[in-house]
């Protein structure tokens, strides 16, 4: 089932084509990874899906809906999660407080509405242990390792039930013992029926867990085919220019 | 992966420092002066500590989301001449010109926000031009002349004493209960800190930061705006001058307190703390007999070495994450 269609998508920052007439479709429980040299337009579409950027020409249908998002909350409110490559995490807040930003659970106290915290970090125990990580809730992510910190910007994604997972670099800032850790996860969400999109550098990676590939070249998508009849050696040389398309 | 107590963390042990180091000057100054440890100079301690307070809790939450409003001295001194000038030149009644006031005081944070947010002008700079300016236009508007005001209900309430504190004291302690009550257990409060935390994840995760950051700096000059009455009430007078100083004593009751100038760390009762030490130094060096402008090379001196502690505590807590 196509839960994401993008339709000749483009994006131009003044004189910059970023993104050229790309069409795309992301189905529940398929994994894509997206690949591309940097600067090659994969974060920007990544951005105007999660709502962050609009785009230039072009429609976006979730669901088969037509959707217009003007801000990342009208995404994040149709099931749209993004875990960026920062992972956009507030070292200030304990790592229950990181989860629940903008979805804190609330109780009525007299007139207020004051935010819940013990069932804030109660929850968070849960989502750690699904996701098999050590992570304290009541820590602060500061003082978190990397894989923790991943397993902090994941949990979001578990709380949403979102239907669309972005992932952004996700292996890119941990340990490679974590790496498998993260694909397990990939794998998790993709049985659990969510359509993930992930963008990475790292082939070996992207073809453990991907079930088609798509590669951007200067805004253009140049190749999207099912994985297995890919090969790194071919999306290395689609992501170059060495081979045109594919 | 060591597990750690999160109730002993390092904000908790700022502040016992700083409790002891209240405890320990108290104890100087009340054993190396006569008049230290009485009644009536704790009220005027707590007084002068209220003033600076009221101001100080909003501007935790300006500097944890990474602003600063150095406007506040001159704030506080003309919405004082604004106020007693609405009652005196215009004849609008006390509880409508304290309206006016304090709607003011809102726009002029709204104001500056907005210059903040949508012109990306640093607050520094649009409250150093205020400063400026509203120092300026109260003097002027008032030839550097007090505008007295009479009535006697309105000054003995709001500038005297409520069950033997001062009433000033109340406000503040009402002030300090709201914004601890607001960083501890609102979403308000933690969209606050996750700003100063790290703006572009808050953007990005749908928080309006532009809006959290108009939020603290109007807070500010609504407290601002309400100092300048309470001042009005405690001297009988709108005054172009008082409230010199005012934001460095606010700024640094704040800093001592544990908030870092660079954002995202600090707690109300840490700046309640901050707030009593600045006051009770202030007053404990006159009682040493220091001449006044001495007092205040010996309160700089203070002042730089609890934010260097205060620094490298916070640049301990801002080192990163470890990888495991």
């Amino acid at each position: 089932m196509t839960v994401l269609k993008l339709k000749n998508i483009s994006k131009s920052f003044g004189a910059i084509q970023a993104l050229d007439d790309v069409s795309l479709t992301l189905n529940a429980g398929e994994v894509l990874g997206l690949m591309g040299d940097n600067g090659a337009g994969k974060s920007t579409l990544v951005k105007i899906i999660a709502g962050n950027f609009k785009q230039s020409s072009g429609e976006i249908n979730f669901e088969e809906q037509m959707v217009e998002f003007s801000k990342p909350m009208d995404a994040r409110n149709k099931g749209i999660e993004v875990v960026y490559q920062d992972l956009a995490l507030c070292d200030n807040l304990t790592a229950a407080s990181n989860i629940f930003l903008t979805r804190e659970i609330k109780k009525k106290f007299g007139i207020f509405s004051i935010v819940n915290f013990n069932k804030m970090i109660q929850k968070s125990k849960d989502i750690f242990k699904e996701l098999k990580s050590e992570t304290v809730p009541e820590e602060e992510v500061r003082m978190m390792s990397g894989g923790q910190r991943q397993a902090v910007a994941l949990g979001r994604t578990k709380l949403s039930k979102a239907k669309v997972v972005l992932l952004d670099e996700p292996t890119a800032a941990i340990s490679v013992r974590q790496v498998a850790e993260v694909l397990d996860l990939i794998k998790q969400l993709k049985a659990e029926g969510i359509a993930v999109l992930i963008i990475s550098h790292r082939m070996p990676d992207v073809f453990a867990v991907s079930d088609r590939i798509a590669v951007l070249r200067r805004g253009k998508l140049v190749c999207n085919k099912n994985a297995k009849d890919s090969s790194p050696e071919e999306v290395t040389a689609l992501i170059t220019g060495a081979l045109e398309t594919a | 992966m060591a597990k750690k107590n999160p109730k002993i963390n390092i904000s908790n042990i700022h502040e016992l420092g700083l409790l002891i180091a209240l405890i320990i000057v108290m104890l100087v100054f009340g054993l190396t002066t006569d008049n230290f440890f009485s009644e009536r100079n704790f009220m005027s301690i707590l007084r002068s500590a209220s003033y600076v307070g009221i101001i100080a809790f909003p501007m935790t939450f300006v500097l944890i989301s990474r602003e600063i409003d150095i406007s506040v001295g001159p704030s506080v001194a003309w919405s004082g001449v604004f106020f007693a000038g609405l009652i005196k030149w215009y004849g609008i009644s006390y509880p409508m010109a304290a309206v006016i006031v304090l709607i003011w005081g809102m726009f002029l944070g709204y104001f500056v926000g907005m210059v903040r947010t949508k012109l990306f002008i640093p607050t520094f700079i649009t409250t150093l031009a205020l400063w400026s300016a509203l120092r300026g236009f109260s003097l002027w508007i008032t030839d550097g002349m007090p505008v007295l005001i009479s009535d006697k209900t309105f000054r003995y309430f709001f500038g005297g004493d409520l069950a033997g504190v001062p009433t000033v004291t109340w406000i503040m302690l009402i002030t300090f209960c709201i914004f601890w009550f607001v960083s501890s257990y609102t979403v308000t409060g933690t969209n606050i800190y996750a700003v100063g935390g790290n703006p572009k994840a808050a953007r990005s995760i749908g928080i309006n930061v532009d809006n959290v950051k108009i939020m603290t700096l109007m807070a500010t000059s609504f407290f601002s705006a309400v100092v300048g009455i309470l001042y009005v009430a405690r001297v009988a007078s709108g005054n172009s001058t008082v409230g010199e100083g005012m934001e460095f004593d606010v700024i640094a009751a704040v800093v001592v307190g544990g908030t870092a100038l660079g954002g995202a760390v600090g707690r109300m009762t840490g700046t309640l703390l901050g707030v009593l030490f600045i006051a009770m130094i202030g007053n404990g060096l006159i009682h040493w007999g220091i001449d006044p402008d001495l007092n205040k090379v010996v309160r700089g001196i203070i002042i730089f070495i609890a934010v260097v502690i205060n620094s490298n505590l916070s640049f301990k807590r801002n080192s990163g994450p470890k990888e495991d």
